[in-house]
């Protein structure tokens, strides 16, 4: 084994310590270690940071950009939904205002129609009075000469002689 | 049969895969030969690469993998930087990010492919449980802090050592005080994430050990068949250690970023919260 061979000629330095305190090996460890150092410091500064770390950002931005976005439609749709409640409101008071402006109109139309009914009635119930009293006036006025007949008749029967038309109708109306 | 001795330090041992020529630098012989150590660097950072460019989508909605890493990103940049530092804080979350993560994938990978260093994998080693690199990092974060802040504030930046309020003499003593517990930051920062990583790969093969020697006793016959219990029960410590070490994995990854953070939060807001 290469171990065992190096062992043969190292082993009294290492035998009094470590073998980490065998100072040959120490400039080549350490201009090594510092190169490799500063290549993968290199590879970090101008690959790992701006890569690993932008993304970091970035979904931090899209994140908070779209919680922002989110806020904001939020935001909007409330007022939209404001707006169209006052909306509602407004047509709502609307159509009450129209409802009642109908039901008034109708109303009053059914009012005045009701009253030109009356009317009419009244005047055909005053215009069959009217009849009515004409048609007992005729009546009566009947009544008068068929009873200066019948009187005529009566005394004409009774005297022998015609009583004269205005006795007749003296006695009638008497 | 001999029996294997017992070495928990032998998977710290460093050797040579590639033989590469030795440079000098300011003076310095620096071996430039790829070690087991070296390869496992390399392979942790090829698997945070491949992890991240495979990843790493730009989807709203998440798949698991780039869940995960937007995980690994976010524990830098809103569990440690942002809390911490603050908006001012948003340019250094690369640096701390990458110190999270090499740390981190480097720990894991000394825990989960440790069954490699049996079949002798080279890519098993444990990078972090080298002082050398945790001492590098601690002192490249260290050194770094202390260069913005005078960058920053310029001289004016060494007041940090002095407590207001103090008196000359208090805060002359408040001033040696405050330094050492200054300048000792990269030392526990070194110390803390190698000791654990150390202690824990220590502990994991000394019971590993445990059960292959007790297991060859028991194979001897007779009374040693009972060395089968304690073998079984090494057994369910290392099941119970292998949980436990990927916890300390992760958490020494994160609190090695979060002192940086910590440390840079003094540079950055300097004079804020003093």
């Amino acid at each position: 084994m290469a171990t065992e061979t190096q062992q043969g000629t190292e082993a009294p330095a290492a035998s009094g310590g470590l073998p980490q305190f065998d100072f040959q090996w120490w400039p080549g460890q350490i201009v090594w270690f510092l190169v490799i150092f500063a290549i993968v410091l290199l590879f970090v500064r101008l690959f790992v940071s701006p890569r690993v770390g932008g993304t970091i950002d970035a979904r931090d931005g899209k994140i908070s950009g779209d919680i922002a976005d989110a806020r904001r439609l939020k935001d909007e749709a409330e007022a939209q939904a404001a707006a169209a409640a006052a909306e509602t409101a407004q047509a709502r008071a609307q159509a009450q205002r129209v409802a009642a402006e109908a039901r008034a109109k109708a109303q009053a139309e059914v009012a005045a129609r009701l009253a030109e009914e009356e009317a009419k009635l009244a005047a055909k119930g005053a215009e069959a009075e009217a009849r009515i009293a004409k048609a007992r006036d005729a009546a009566m006025g009947n009544v008068a000469s068929i009873a200066a007949d019948a009187a005529g008749a009566i005394v004409g029967k009774l005297t022998g002689k015609a009583a004269t038309a205005a006795e007749l109708s003296a006695a009638g109306r008497a | 049969m001999q029996q294997p001795a017992i070495q928990p330090m032998e998977q710290f041992m460093i050797h040579k895969i590639v033989s590469l020529p030795t440079v000098h630098i300011g003076g310095l012989a620096v071996d430039l030969s790829i070690t087991n150590s070296i390869l496992s660097m390399m392979v942790g950072a090829v698997l945070l690469i491949a992890f991240f460019a495979l990843t790493a989508r730009r989807e709203i909605v998440p798949n698991r993998g780039q869940a995960l890493a937007e995980s690994l990103y976010n524990i830098i940049d809103r569990v440690l930087v942002g809390p911490i530092i603050g908006q001012e804080g948003k340019p250094y979350v690369p640096y701390i990010l990458s110190l999270f993560l090499i740390i981190l994938v480097l720990n894991l990978m000394s825990v989960v492919f440790a069954i490699g260093n049996l079949a002798g994998f080279d890519a098993a080693f444990a990078v972090t449980s080298q002082l050398a690199i945790t001492a590098t990092l601690a002192i490249l974060t260290f050194v770094s802090v202390l260069v913005l802040g005078f960058i920053k504030h310029g001289p004016k930046f060494v007041s940090l050592f002095w407590v207001p309020g103090m008196g000359v003499f208090g805060g002359a003593a408040m001033v040696i005080i405050e330094m050492i517990s200054y300048f000792v930051r990269p030392v526990t920062l070194a110390l803390r994430l190698f000791g654990n990583m150390l202690g824990g790969h220590v502990v994991m093969s000394l019971f590993g050990s445990f059960v292959v020697a007790l297991g060859i006793l028991a194979l001897s016959g007779g009374i040693a068949t009972l060395a089968f219990v304690p073998s079984a029960l090494s057994f369910a410590m290392i099941v119970g250690l292998t949980g436990l070490e990927l916890v300390v994995a992760i958490l020494q990854a994160f609190v090695f970023a979060a002192l940086a953070t910590v440390y840079l939060n003094e540079v950055v807001n300097f004079g804020h919260g003093h």
